[in-house]
Order: structure tokens, then C-alpha cells, then sequence
């Protein structure tokens, strides 16, 4: 069953780790955004039910509520069985939630990135883990089921100990999915690129190693696991049995249709994204699509799934000498005809990939 | 034209000194070029020749100059090459003059290689005029430098003409000088043809051009001449002269310069220096002088993508075409796969042959590090001659090891000395001369191992003087010396490539200091990566680099796949820019770094 993604990319502030088209844009293009998504959206003609609902940013849950209600309320076939808002933490009163939840959303994803006030501000975020533990239990209260948090390693300041307490944090709040993710070293993020240029601005100078950050996933892999949140894709965490269902979508193939600024789209057969930038989407919302080509993305992106990609299925005589490469070195292991990366394969995905494209 | 009135001149001077603003203005004033037709003969020639401010071929120009005396005077310019690497190009083109305007800078002085071509023009007995150019800039010292042209060169320099070629001031005196003080050629009308080669290079649509002195006889259209180096027979085809459009004649007489073109198929027919006589009627003696040009410098040329190794070759043979002073033959490398080694006249030329490669080819090089040409005695008394580092036999088969030698001539500043005299020290150099020329100039005669010069000698030079130090070298003989081969292991595989033929005393630190380089330059890779240094079985360095930890995307991008693919392409690419060798890729730059290798600072 197919799923939807809404892209909200305003935020109240860029964050210096952000490498995405979002950011802070005037009031009156935020108007003009919501009248051509709406649009859009009627425009489209649903050929299949929605399952999954996925409303992602920016920041969304900036919106007013009556605001953001009307978003959900053009898409058919709700209450979904899943239906996801990305919110920032310090933002979120009981009201505002029980909007959230009556407008059909069950799971809230939160961007914490760090519990330490010093990486925070850093970041240019705001709130503090107290304003954290409060939106939980406001969600929580408001009846929302699933809660995620992202943490990011190797923000500026970052080191071990902080790190561990961070992880202390999501113990004791008990989210049923985490995200981990790794800050992209790349000259498209202010924080990226004072690293790339050696400089000190935003704290880049007390960045972690990229040795050092590879050391702080896998230790939350292994704290999580003892948590009993268990890793199901590179960077996504969860209790088994509320692992993101719109998110394998992605992973597994499965259709999905996205509005908005920045949306990506796939129909089985094509993939299709919407203009990078809110002022070129407001111009027009659509570009051409590109065809799939199935043999290889079932490799770069169904191996990110601990459950690997099954070997039975599709043509993988081709690779076979990468497959048996990558065996041999220890980055992949086969299980019967599932082939997954190991955990050191993990870490080094990037260098297993490449060798998967045609 | 009545040998009388025609001279034929070149220009010496030191890069930068303004030999081309010269000959430009002296094209501008004697009418043989408009200001706008400049411009675009400047953009007629050589690119490279622009970028470096070099003259890498020769040129001549007829310039007609009707002179204070009321006469019309034929003035033959032959633009000469003006680096170390084309010593016995200089040689030719000033023998086919009677004179040399000897042009230094107003505020640079003298230069080792000012210095160098002047000694060479008065040994081919030419008629020297001292021209101070510059004496417009702040810092011009015409009179220090007349002081310097005596007592260092030994001309009298109390009649040197004072220009500033920016700005047009001393032309007319220049021509004047040349009409004045140039002796009009000798030779004999009557005598059977000779005429001296220059400069060749090829045309497609006619075959090779010969740049040429006539020096006794005379050359016609329709002539069937005589190449003496080979006795190959040809039909002159053209002849005429550059003005410096090509501008054609039925024939070039005793003393005249000209060009040639008699359907010969390569350059290597026509080699500079060699004898033009009549097929008919040969001429008893060939002129002097002329050389078969050996290469002194080696190097392999590898193309980074292994599939170009036919175009590699169809280039080099192209390039041959117009100068045969290279050559080259297939070579396979375990580690950069199939190539061709090549021999140049220095270091110079080499970068030139790379660069045409390059730009004009459009094909990704990698140069292994330069090397000399060893002469070696075994023990079973056979003498081979060396130029690979791969092929260097067994040190237990060894009996001797013969390096060529040079004899280097440094100018520069007094405050420079202490960096230079200790860069020539560790290049192994011995001092012959230490002389205070003037002006707070010293001249340096240093007898060194070429072997030295090739790898890193012009950079450190340069830094060493902040660029206020000139070279000039000449091979001087050979020298018995305890050269050992240093192998370069990574991943415990010997890369070939990197292979360096060392002195004994400093292998260790050479070796040292190319694994630290490696470290550096060689990304991190999958497993550790060992990088030694060795002679023979005797690892004498070692550096690790260490396993690559994460190379991941681990973000949630709301769908995007190609994001993704884009990323994993550039880095498929950059890996493919790379050389696998074994199992490590290594990136062409670090096969660069055995040139730096003697660098003191290790960056």
C-alpha cells in the first residue's frame, strides 16, 4: 500500500548542520506555498488508498494547527494507519497536539539531534532536555502513539561522555523509534563546510572525528540494542513492531506520491521530484520523471534494511563479483539467498554501493 | 640581394628581460607589421610559449629597413629558444648570424643563461651589441649594468644602446646598431650550394618547413637537393621568407634566410643543424657543428585511463612530427600498465611534451619520476646503458656505476648565497668557481650529478632565491658513483612506478621522506595500507596508513534516491581517476611525489 509526503520547508531558523533546501523564508511566501500545495494536491489524481501519511519539513508543526488540519484533510482514505509529523521540540502545547491528533496524526518525530544544551545551541536550536521531556509527555497525554527522536553524531563539542548522555536521555523517555544519523561533512551545511575549510565558526573545530563519530554510532547501536530498540535500517531505530511503515516504503520499493517543494515521488516505474527550491515550485510544482532502474537501487537502497535484499528475486547475476568481493572482505554476509551488509559493512555502505551501479 | 646590405641578427636575453617587446617593435617600426596584425600574431603561436614567456621554436623574420645612410638593408631576426634544454638549438640559430643583440635588463643584470648564450655567440665569432633595455622603470641602473656587461661578459659595452622597448625609446638607434655594427655575411656566391637548417617543424599540407641559412650558393625552385646527415634527395619544392607572413621566391642566394619546403615527410629528415647541398653538385665539406641530439632525461608517460593507451601513442607520434628531438618506445609498467618511455633534451622539455599532451591531446597523464642515464659495468664486463630505475640489474651483478655529470653555472644575489650554497651541497655539487661579478652578484660554476638537477632542483633554486637565480648546465662527463636502487611497497606490493636510483648516503632519508610523503597523498582505504621503502630485501622505511572507518550516508532524505546515487557516482569517479594497484587505489599525484622527494620541508 502506497504512502503520501507533504514537505512544509519553512523553519523559524536555519539550523548550521542543515544541508537541505529548508530554511527561513518571508511570511508572504509561506501564504503563497500553502495555496500551491493545496492545489496540488486537489490536482492529483489518487489512482490507489493511501496507508501512511508522512508530513516532513522544515518544520511543520510550526504551523498553526487549524492551519496545518487542513493539510491531512485533502488526502483520502484517513484516519491512516500511520500518519507522521515532524515537529521541533519546545514548541508543542497539550492543545496543539490534540489538534495534531484530530487531524489524524498518530506519530510525532521529533528533532532533538543532542539532550546537551551545549551541542544544541551550537546547532541554533533552542530547547533545552527538560523542554524535550515535556513535549513527550504532552504528545504522550494527547494520545499519540509512537514517538520518534533524532540524534545526530558528530555535532560540534560532541565527545563521548556527552554522547552517553545523551542516549541516558532517550532511556528515560523511552521513545519507541530513534534516528541516528551521521552529520554529513559536505560544503552544503555551515557547520560542513567551516569543517571542510579547517575553520572554527560554529564550534567546527570541536567536531568530532569522522574516526571518532563512527565510534559514537556504533556505541548508540549497541546502547540501543540493549535498550530493545533494535537497528532495522542504517539510521533508523526502533522497538520491534513501530518501525516507521512509511519509511519502508522507500526501502522496499513500495509506491509513494510527494507534494510540496523538494517531494520525491515513485510510482513503481518512475521517479519523479518536485523543483528544489519553494520559489521554482511555486513557478512549477513538477519536473520529468526519470525511469527506475531496479537492478541496482535494490542494492543501494534495499541493503540499508538490516533484513538485506533477497537474492531470489531479480536479476543479481550481474554483481556477482562484488557480492562475492564484498563477502570475502566481511562488509556483506549472505544468509541463505538475504544478503546484508555486516556491521562493519555499515559504516562503510558508501564503499559496498558504489560497486553496485551500473 | 647584394650581401652588402642584408644582416643577419639574433636576440640574446634572459626570460622576462624583453626580448619579445623588442623584436616587436622592431616588426612595428620597420613596417613589417601593423599594431593590429601583432596582436594576432602573437595569437598565432604556441600557447605555451605565451604562458612561460619562453620561445620554444625558432623563428625568422625579414625585416626591410631603409637605414640614415639612404639605403634599403635586408634584416634577418632569428628568434631563438632562450632555455637550457635547446643549447644546441641556440648553437645553430647563431650560427646562422653574423651578429647578436645582447639585451639585459636595466634594473636584473646579467643571468647564468644571458650569460651562457652570449659565450656561445662569440664563440660562432658573432658581432655583439649590448642593448640595456628597461631604462624606464624606477630601478633601472643602466650605468651598473654597462660596468657588469664589462667586467663579467668582457664586451665593451661603452657603446650600448639605451631602449626601453615598452616604450619605443632606442629603437631607431637599435637598427641603427645593427646596420652599423652587424657585418654583412661571407661565403661564396659561386661556390656549390650550403645552407644550415635551424629549425624544422611539420605542416600538414606540406610536408616539413625548413627555417635556413644560406650560406654559400644559392637555392632554387625546382633544385634537387641533398640532406648530408642521410643523402636523402629532394626537390625543392618552395622557398621564401617570413616578414612575417610567409612571402615566396624563386630562390634564397648566399646570405639570405629563408624557409624551405622540398615534400620531406618528418623532421627527423631534416635535422637542425645538418647541411642543405646540391643533389647534382655536393659542396666538399658539410658546415660545422652539426649533432645528432641525444635525450639526457627519461621519464614513462602513463595515460590514468588504461583504454588511451593508443591514443597515448598516436599523439607521441604526432608530436614527433615536429620535434625530433624526443623519442620514445613502448614500456609496461606492473603497476600503471602499458606506456611508453621517453627521452627529452631536460626537464623543460618534458613539462612541454606533457602539456601538449595534455591540452592538445586531451589525455590524463601520469609522468613516473624523472631519471638519467646510468652507464653500468657488470661483473661479466658488459657496459649497459640505464635510463629505467625497473630495469636496474641485481646490485650483486654490479661492478661499477658511471652518473652523468654536469657543470652548472648559478647567477645570484649575494643575500641568496647561504640557501644556495647549501642546496647545491646537498646536491651533492663541488664548487670550481665562486666569483663576485658586480653589482652584488655571484656566479657559481658547480660540478654536479645531472641526476640531481632532474628531480626537484629548479623548485628549491627558485624558493631558495625567491627567483633571483638563473641556471645553466652542460653535460661535462660521467663519474663513478655508488647509486643504489630504492623500491616503493604499498600493501607489501613493489609499485614500479615509484621506483627512485639514489646516491647511498641518501637513500634512507629519501626513502623516508617519499613513504611520509605517500602517507599523505594516498587515501585511506578499506584495510590498512603499508607503505615501505626498500633496498633490495632491506625495508629501511616505513609508514602505515591506517583503515577507512565510515564512509556512509546515514540520514533519512523523505525519499530522494538520486541524491544518493549522485553521491556514490562522484565518488565511483574519483576512484576511477585513481591507479589501482593490487588492491589500493593510489591517486596520480602520488606518483608525483617522488619528484618532491628531496624537498627539505616534506609539504
Amino acid at each position: 500500500m502506497p504512502g503520501v509526503y507533504i514537505s512544509f520547508p519553512f523553519c523559524s531558523q536555519k539550523c548550521t548542520y542543515c544541508n537541505f533546501a529548508s530554511g527561513v523564508f518571508p511570511a508572504e511566501l509561506e501564504a503563497r506555498y500553502l495555496r500551491a500545495l493545496r492545489a496540488e494536491i486537489a490536482d492529483h489524481a489518487w489512482q490507489w488508498a493511501p496507508e501512511t501519511l508522512y508530513i516532513g519539513g522544515g518544520t511543520p508543526s510550526n504551523l498553526d494547527p487549524s492551519v496545518l488540519a487542513s493539510l491531512p484533510a485533502l488526502i483520502p482514505n484517513g484516519p491512516w494507519a500511520e500518519a507522521t509529523l515532524e515537529a521541533a521540540p519546545g514548541s508543542i502545547a497539550l492543545e496543539k497536539a490534540n489538534a495534531w491528533r484530530e487531524s489524524g496524526i498518530n506519530r510525532v518525530s521529533l528533532g532533538v539531534q543532542s539532550f546537551i544544551e551545549r551541542e544544541i545551541r551550537g546547532t541554533g536550536r533552542k530547547h533545552t532536555a527538560q523542554t524535550v521531556a515535556e513535549d513527550v509527555a504532552t504528545l504522550r497525554g494527547a494520545g499519540i502513539g509512537s514517538i520518534n527522536i533524532d540524534l545526530i553524531a558528530g555535532l560540534a563539542g560532541q565527545t563521548e561522555a556527552s554522547w552517553r548522555e545523551s542516549l541516558d536521555w532517550i532511556e528515560r523517555l523511552a521513545p519507541e523509534h530513534v534516528s541516528v544519523y551521521i552529520l554529513e561533512v559536505d560544503e552544503n551545511s555551515r557547520l560542513g563546510n567551516e569543517i571542510l575549510l579547517g575553520g572554527k565558526r560554529y564550534g567546527a573545530s570541536s567536531a568530532p572525528s569522522g574516526d571518532m563519530t563512527a565510534d559514537l554510532y556504533e556505541f548508540a547501536v549497541e546502547r540501543l540494542a540493549g535498550l530493545g530498540v533494535e537497528r532495522y535500517e542504517i539510521s533508523n531505530f526502533a522497538r520491534p513492531g513501530f518501525e516507521s511503515s512509511h519509511n519502508l516504503k522507500y526501502w522496499r520499493f513500495a509506491s509513494y506520491v510527494g507534494f510540496g517543494a523538494d517531494a520525491h515521488s515513485f510510482d513503481g516505474v518512475m521517479r519523479w521530484q518536485n523543483p528544489e527550491s519553494v520559489e521554482q515550485y511555486l513557478r512549477s510544482p513538477r519536473e520529468s520523471g526519470t525511469p527506475v532502474n531496479a537492478a541496482e537501487e535494490k542494492f543501494y537502497v534495499g541493503l540499508r534494511l538490516s533484513e538485506g535484499v533477497d537474492l531470489r528475486d531479480g536479476d543479481w547475476a550481474k554483481f556477482e563479483a562484488p557480492i562475492r568481493r564484498f563477502t570475502e572482505e566481511g562488509l556483506l554476509e549472505l544468509d541463505g539467498a538475504k544478503l546484508r551488509l555486516t556491521a562493519r559493512g555499515v559504516l562503510l555502505s558508501n564503499e559496498v554501493f558504489q560497486e553496485f551501479l551500473l | 640581394m647584394d650581401r652588402e646590405f642584408i644582416r643577419n641578427f639574433s636576440i640574446i636575453a634572459h626570460i622576462d628581460h624583453g626580448k619579445s617587446t623588442l623584436a616587436d617593435r622592431l616588426l612595428e617600426v620597420t613596417g613589417a607589421l601593423t599594431q593590429r596584425e601583432m596582436m594576432e600574431q602573437v595569437l598565432d603561436s604556441m600557447d605555451l610559449e605565451r604562458e612561460r614567456g619562453i620561445t620554444i621554436k625558432a623563428h625568422a623574420v625579414r625585416l626591410n629597413y631603409k637605414a640614415d645612410d639612404g639605403k634599403m638593408y635586408q634584416l634577418n631576426l632569428i628568434d631563438t629558444p632562450g632555455h637550457v634544454d635547446f643549447t644546441y638549438e641556440v648553437s645553430r640559430s647563431l650560427q646562422a648570424c653574423e651578429g647578436a643583440l645582447l639585451v639585459v635588463d636595466a634594473s636584473q643584470g646579467v643571468e647564468a643563461q644571458t650569460l651562457a648564450n652570449t659565450y656561445l655567440a662569440l664563440h660562432h665569432n658573432l658581432d655583439i651589441i649590448p642593448v640595456i633595455n628597461k631604462i624606464d622603470l624606477p630601478a633601472a641602473e643602466p650605468e651598473r649594468i654597462r660596468e657588469q656587461i664589462e667586467t663579467v661578459i668582457g664586451l665593451d659595452a661603452s657603446d650600448a644602446v639605451l631602449v626601453s622597448a615598452k616604450q619605443g625609446v632606442g629603437i631607431h638607434e637599435t637598427l641603427e646598431a645593427i646596420v652599423n655594427l652587424v657585418p654583412p655575411p661571407r661565403g661564396e656566391v659561386d661556390a656549390p650550394l650550403r645552407a644550415l637548417i635551424f629549425d624544422s617543424w611539420f605542416d600538414p599540407y606540406r610536408g616539413v618547413i625548413t627555417l635556413l641559412r644560406v650560406v654559400d650558393g644559392t637555392i632554387r625552385l625546382g633544385q634537387k637537393i641533398k640532406l648530408w646527415s642521410n643523402n636523402q634527395v629532394f626537390e625543392v619544392e618552395g622557398v621564401g621568407y617570413q616578414a612575417p607572413k610567409a612571402t615566396p621566391l624563386n630562390e634564397l642566394s648566399c646570405g639570405e634566410v629563408g624557409y624551405l619546403f622540398a615534400n620531406i615527410k618528418t623532421v627527423s629528415d631534416a635535422k637542425i643543424g645538418d647541411t642543405i647541398t646540391d643533389a647534382a653538385n655536393p659542396a666538399a665539406e658539410p658546415l660545422a657543428g652539426f649533432e645528432e641530439i641525444k635525450p639526457m632525461v627519461f621519464a614513462g608517460l602513463y595515460p590514468v585511463e588504461s583504454h588511451e593507451h593508443g591514443l597515448l601513442r598516436d599523439a607521441l607520434e604526432k608530436l614527433r612530427l615536429n620535434d625530433s628531438a624526443f623519442n620514445f618506445e613502448p614500456e609496461n609498467s606492473v603497476a600503471l600498465g602499458f606506456g611508453f618511455r621517453c627521452g627529452f633534451l631536460g626537464l623543460l622539455h618534458l613539462e612541454i611534451v606533457q602539456e601538449r599532451l595534455e591540452r592538445e591531446f586531451n589525455i590524463d597523464l601520469i609522468t613516473t619520476a624523472p631519471s638519467v642515464r646510468y652507464r653500468i659495468k657488470t661483473t661479466a664486463g658488459e657496459v649497459l646503458e640505464i635510463d629505467n630505475p625497473t630495469k636496474f640489474p641485481n646490485p650483486s651483478l654490479i661492478e661499477q656505476i658511471d652518473e652523468p655529470i654536469i657543470d652548472a653555472t648559478v647567477i645570484t644575489r649575494e643575500e641568496y648565497l647561504g640557501g644556495i650554497l647549501a642546496l647545491l651541497e646537498e646536491k651533492r655539487g663541488v664548487q670550481k668557481k665562486f666569483e663576485h661579478i658586480g653589482a652584488g652578484r655571484v656566479m657559481l660554476l658547480y660540478e654536479m650529478p645531472l641526476n640531481e638537477i632532474v628531480l626537484d632542483f629548479y623548485d628549491r633554486l627558485k624558493s631558495a632565491s625567491r627567483g633571483y637565480a638563473s641556471l645553466d648546465y652542460h653535460l661535462s662527463g660521467f663519474r663513478v658513483s655508488p647509486m643504489v636502487k630504492l623500491d616503493v611497497l604499498v600493501a607489501g606490493e613493489p609499485v614500479d612506478a615509484l621506483t627512485l636510483i639514489v646516491h647511498k648516503e641518501v637513500a634512507h632519508e629519501r626513502g623516508k621522506m617519499l613513504v611520509e610523503r605517500l602517507r599523505k597523498l594516498i587515501p585511506r582505504q578499506m584495510f590498512e595500507v603499508p607503505i615501505q621503502a626498500a633496498i633490495g630485501n632491506k625495508v629501511i622505511a616505513r609508514e602505515t596508513i591506517s583503515a577507512i572507518r565510515k564512509n556512509v550516508i546515514a540520514k533519512c532524505y523523505g525519499g530522494d534516491i538520486s541524491r544518493k546515487r549522485k553521491l556514490l557516482e562522484k565518488q565511483k569517479e574519483g576512484k576511477k581517476r585513481m591507479k589501482r594497484v593490487g588492491r589500493v587505489d593510489i591517486p596520480q599525484e602520488a606518483f608525483l611525489a617522488v619528484l618532491r622527494v628531496g624537498t627539505g620541508d616534506g609539504t
